[in-house]
C-alpha cells in the first residue's frame, strides 16, 4: 500500500500521481508495511463485489502519517497491528503446470492474474509459444501494460522437465488418461525438490492408483478446477489415502488465495460435481435421442427450468464430447451404474470427431471454429 | 446578489412505481403552483440527481426534463455530488442568478426496484473507488467507522443515536410526505434491528427513497411570500476518511457553514431550526457540531435534554430527517429547503416551529467529501 508525499509541503497524496499539485515537485513514495487499527467495523450487509458476510473494514492509521481502509474477513480490533503487506500481495508462489490443452492454459492465466509465477511446461515447445501467446493477450484485455508486463516476466514455458526443479507445486492437466498420467508424475518427482507439492486436475480418476506411483505419496492430493478456471469459483480438494495435513492444508489455503471456494471431497469416482454432472449431461442426451424435444430446446427448458447457466448439451460440448465419453467410461467401471454409461449417441459423435467447441461441431455447430 | 425562493413543491418520500419524469413532474407544479407562476417564465433548469446511470440507466436528465414542457428551450443540466447533489444544485441556482432569472432546481431519484447487494454497491460510488470500495467500506461501515471514532474520542454511546432515531421518527408522523409517516417506531423496534455495521443498526439507517423535490430560486421576492437565502455555500473535502486526519467531524461542512452564516451575518446561535443530514443518526451529531449548534463532543447533551425535538430549545429534522422523511439522495437537499420554506412561512402544520425565523440546511454528499449549507429567513 503506497502514499506519496511532497518533500517540500508534506501534502499527502494517494493516487498514483508524479508532482506535488502545489510544489511542482516529485512526490516521494511512502510504501506502508503495517499500521494499528484505531476503529472496526463488522459488516453485515452485502454488496456487489463483497457478497460474503461478515467481514471486517478496519480503519489503520500509517505510521507516517494519514490512514487506510483494510477488509478483513476475520475480526480484528481496536489496537491491533495489520500488515498490509500480506493482505495485498498474498503468497506467491512457483507453480509447474504440465500440458498444454485449454485447461492447462486457463490454469496458467489464473495463477499469472493471482502474482504467482509460473512454470509451463509441454512436449511441444512450439506449442507451448502459441499458447503463451495466447494467454499473454487474454491477460492484456485485464491488465494495463505495467501488470502485463510483470505477468508476463513471472511466466517460463520450457519442453524440459528439469525446468521444474524450482518449483513450490506442480500441478499436471494432461489429457485424462491414468497411463499417461502415471508417467508424468513418474518423470518429474526425481526433478522437483523434497518440499515440492505436487496435484493432479483429474476430474475423475482415482487418487490413489496414481497417487500409489510416487515414492513420496504424502505430498501428492487432487486439485480440480472448473473451465474456465479464471471464472469458476469451485476447486475441488481430494485428499489420497496417504496424502498429510500439510499438503491438504497448502492445496486448500493456495485455493483461497487465489480467490477460489476449496471444498474438500472423498476420493470417490468423479468426486462430487462430476458424479452429479454426467449423468444429467447422459440424460441430456438420451432426451435427444427420444426426441423429447430438439436440442435447442432442451438446453434452454434445462437453463430456464433449473437455473443453470449454460444448457447441459452446451456445457458437454464445452467439456469436450471426447473427455466427457472417457470420464463416463471411468466411472461406469467404477460404480457399475447404468446411469454412467455413455448413450449411443455420444460414442457417434466422437466416433464421427464431432468433439463439441474444439471441433467446430458437437450438439451444435460453431462457426467459425475457435481455435484450440 | 440577493436571493429568494418563491416557490417550493415536494413528492412524498418512499416507494413509488412512478419514473423519474413523473416524479419531477409532480415536484415541478407544486413548486409552479406555490410560486403562482407559469413554466413559461422560468430562464433555466438545473436537475439534481446522483444514480440515474447505475440504477435506471438513465443519464443526460437536463433534457429528460425537457419532456416535461416540450417546446421551450432553455438551459437546462444535471448535477451530481453524491447525497449533496440537491444543495450543491441549490448553491448554483443561487450563485448563476446573474444569468437567468428565476431558477427552478428539481432533485430527483429513483432507488427502490433494484437488489440490496447492487443497490448497496451503487451507493457506495459516493466513495472512493480504490480507497473505498475496494476495501468492502459501503456507507453504513464508512459512518459506522465515523461513530467508533465519535465514541472513543467524546464517549457517545449507542443510547445516543436511539434517541435520534427515535425523535425524527416521531417527527415524521407529523409529516404527511415523509417516507415514515404512517409507521410508528417504538423502542422495541430498535431493540429488534439487525447490526448492519456495528455499532450501527437498522434504526440508525435512513431507507432509501423514491422522489422529487423543487424549488424556484430568483432574485426578488415575487411578493410577500418569497424566503430570502440569506446564505449559501458549498464545502468540499478529499474524499476518504483514510485521506483524513479527523473522522469525527468533516471539515466541508465547517466551511460551508461558516461562509454561509458570513454571508447572512450570523452566528449558530441565530438558528431556529436546521434540517440536516442524518443518512446515519451518528451524522445528526456530527452535522450539529459542525453546524456550531453545540460544541464538539456536546451534542449528545442537547439530545439527552430533548432540546433537539419539536417544541426543544434546537429543533432538529423536524420533518423527519433522511431517518424517517426519507431519503431519495438526488432530491434531499432540495427538500430540506422545501422544508426550511415551509417553517419559515409558517405552513408546517403540526410540526411548526413556533416563531422559525432563521433556518439552516444542511446537505452531506458521501462522508463529508462535499456540503452544502444554505442559510433562510423569514419572508
Amino acid at each position: 500500500m503506497i502514499t506519496r508525499s511532497c518533500p517540500s509541503c508534506g501534502a499527502r497524496y494517494s493516487y498514483p500521481i508524479d508532482e506535488c499539485t502545489f510544489c511542482r515537485v516529485t512526490l516521494v513514495e511512502q510504501p506502508t508495511e503495517s499500521g494499528e487499527v484505531v476503529a472496526v467495523t463488522e459488516v453485515t450487509v452485502p454488496s456487489l463485489g463483497h457478497e460474503d458476510v461478515p467481514y471486517w473494514c478496519a480503519l489503520v492509521a500509517r505510521p507516517q502519517g494519514g490512514f487506510a481502509v483494510v477488509k478483513r474477513d476475520l475480526p480484528t480490533t481496536v489496537g491491533d497491528t495489520l500488515s498490509f503487506s500480506s493482505a495485498e500481495e498474498g503468497v506467491c508462489y512457483t507453480i509447474g503446470v504440465l500440458g498444454s490443452g485449454v485447461m492447462a492454459r486457463g490454469l496458467v492465466e489464473l495463477f499469472l492474474s493471482r502474482g504467482q509465477r509460473v512454470v509451463w511446461v509441454g512436449r511441444s515447445l512450439e506449442r507451448l509459444g502459441v499458447a503463451r501467446e495466447k494467454v499473454i493477450g487474454r491477460l492484456g484485455r485485464v491488465m494495463d501494460e505495467d501488470q502485463l508486463a510483470r505477468a508476463t516476466a513471472r511466466l517460463t514455458i520450457a519442453g524440459d522437465q528439469n525446468a521444474l526443479a524450482e518449483c513450490d507445486l506442480v500441478l499436471e492437466a494432461i489429457v485424462e488418461d491414468t497411463d499417461a498420467k502415471i508417467a508424468e508424475l513418474k518423470a518429474i518427482e526425481p526433478i522437483v525438490s523434497d518440499t515440492c507439492v505436487i496435484a493432479s486436475n483429474t476430474s475423475s480418476l482415482p487418487l490413489d492408483v496414481l497417487s500409489a506411483v510416487l515414492e513420496k505419496p504424502g505430498r501428492f492430493g487432487g486439485m480440480h478446477f472448473f473451465n474456465p478456471p479464471t471464472r469458476m469459483k469451485l476447486v475441488e480438494i481430494i485428499r489420497a489415502p496417504e496424502t498429510t495435513d500439510e499438503t491438504d492444508a497448502f492445496l486448500f489455503d493456495l485455493s483461497l488465495a487465489l480467490g477460489k471456494t476449496p471444498i474438500r471431497v472423498a476420493n470417490g469416482p468423479g468426486f462430487v460435481v462430476n458424479r452429479v454432472l454426467m449423468p444429467l449431461l447422459n440424460e441430456a442426451v438420451r432426451e435427444l435421442e427420444d426426441k423429447a424435444a430438439p436440442a435447442a430446446d432442451i438446453d434452454e427448458a434445462i437453463r430456464l427450468g433449473l437455473n443453470h447457466p449454460m444448457g447441459p448439451l452446451a456445457l458437454a460440448d464445452l467439456i469436450g464430447l471426447d473427455v466427457v465419453v472417457s470420464i463416463m467410461d471411468d466411472m461406469h467401471a467404477r460404480l457399475q451404474d447404468e446411469a454412467y454409461a455413455p448413450r449411443p449417441l455420444l460414442r457417434e459423435l466422437v466416433a464421427q470427431g464431432k468433439l463439441g467447441r474444439k471441433t467446430g461441431a458437437g450438439f451444435f455447430e460453431y462457426t467459425p471454429p475457435p481455435n484450440p | 446578489m440577493s436571493a429568494y425562493v418563491i416557490g417550493v413543491g415536494k413528492t412524498r418520500f418512499g416507494p413509488s412505481s412512478h419514473p423519474m419524469p413523473r416524479l419531477a413532474h409532480e415536484a415541478i407544479l407544486g413548486a409552479l403552483t406555490d410560486a403562482d407562476m407559469s413554466i413559461n417564465d422560468v430562464g433555466a433548469v438545473i436537475v439534481a440527481n446522483f444514480l440515474g446511470g447505475p440504477n435506471e440507466s438513465q443519464l443526460h436528465l437536463g433534457s429528460v426534463v425537457m419532456g416535461l414542457f416540450p417546446g421551450l428551450h432553455i438551459p437546462s443540466w444535471r448535477v451530481e455530488a453524491a447525497c449533496a447533489s440537491g444543495g450543491v444544485a441549490i448553491h448554483q441556482a443561487v450563485t448563476m442568478l446573474g444569468a437567468y432569472d428565476p431558477i427552478l432546481v428539481v432533485g430527483v431519484e429513483r432507488l427502490s426496484g433494484r437488489p440490496g447487494a447492487e443497490q448497496t454497491r451503487n451507493i457506495g460510488m459516493a466513495g472512493d473507488v480504490l480507497l473505498d470500495q475496494s476495501q468492502g467500506l459501503n456507507f453504513p461501515a464508512t459512518y459506522a467507522l465515523v461513530a467508533q471514532r465519535h465514541m472513543q474520542r467524546y464517549g457517545t454511546r449507542t443510547r445516543d443515536f436511539e434517541l435520534i432515531s427515535l425523535k425524527n421518527h416521531e417527527n415524521a408522523r407529523r409529516n404527511p410526505l415523509a417516507h415514515f409517516h404512517h409507521k410508528v417506531v417504538t423502542q422495541a423496534d430498535i431493540d429488534a434491528g439487525a447490526t448492519v455495521a456495528a455499532p450501527l443498526r437498522l434504526f440508525d439507517c435512513c431507507p432509501v427513497s423514491d422522489g422529487a423535490a423543487a424549488a424556484i430560486i430568483s432574485r426578488g421576492p415575487r411578493g410577500g411570500r418569497g424566503v430570502p437565502i440569506l446564505g449559501s455555500a458549498v464545502g468540499t473535502d478529499v474524499i476518504s476518511l483514510a485521506q483524513r486526519d479527523d473522522h469525527t467531524s468533516f471539515i466541508a461542512a465547517r466551511v460551508a457553514a461558516e461562509e454561509a452564516y458570513r454571508q447572512a451575518g450570523i452566528t449558530a446561535a441565530d438558528v431556529d431550526l436546521a434540517e440536516v443530514h442524518d443518512c446515519f443518526t451518528i451524522a445528526e451529531i456530527v452535522a450539529m457540531e459542525d453546524l456550531g449548534l453545540a460544541a464538539p463532543g456536546e451534542a449528545v447533551d442537547l439530545i439527552r435534554d430533548g432540546q433537539t425535538a419539536l417544541g426543544g430549545s434546537m429543533p432538529v429534522n423536524v420533518s423527519g430527517g433522511l431517518k424517517a422523511g426519507g431519503h431519495a439522495i438526488g432530491a434531499t437537499g432540495v427538500g430540506q429547503v422545501y422544508e426550511a420554506v415551509r417553517q419559515l412561512r409558517g405552513e408546517a402544520g403540526d410540526r411548526q416551529v413556533a416563531g422559525a425565523g432563521v433556518a439552516v440546511t444542511h446537505n452531506v454528499g458521501g462522508v463529508g467529501g462535499t456540503c452544502a449549507v444554505q442559510v433562510l429567513g423569514r419572508p
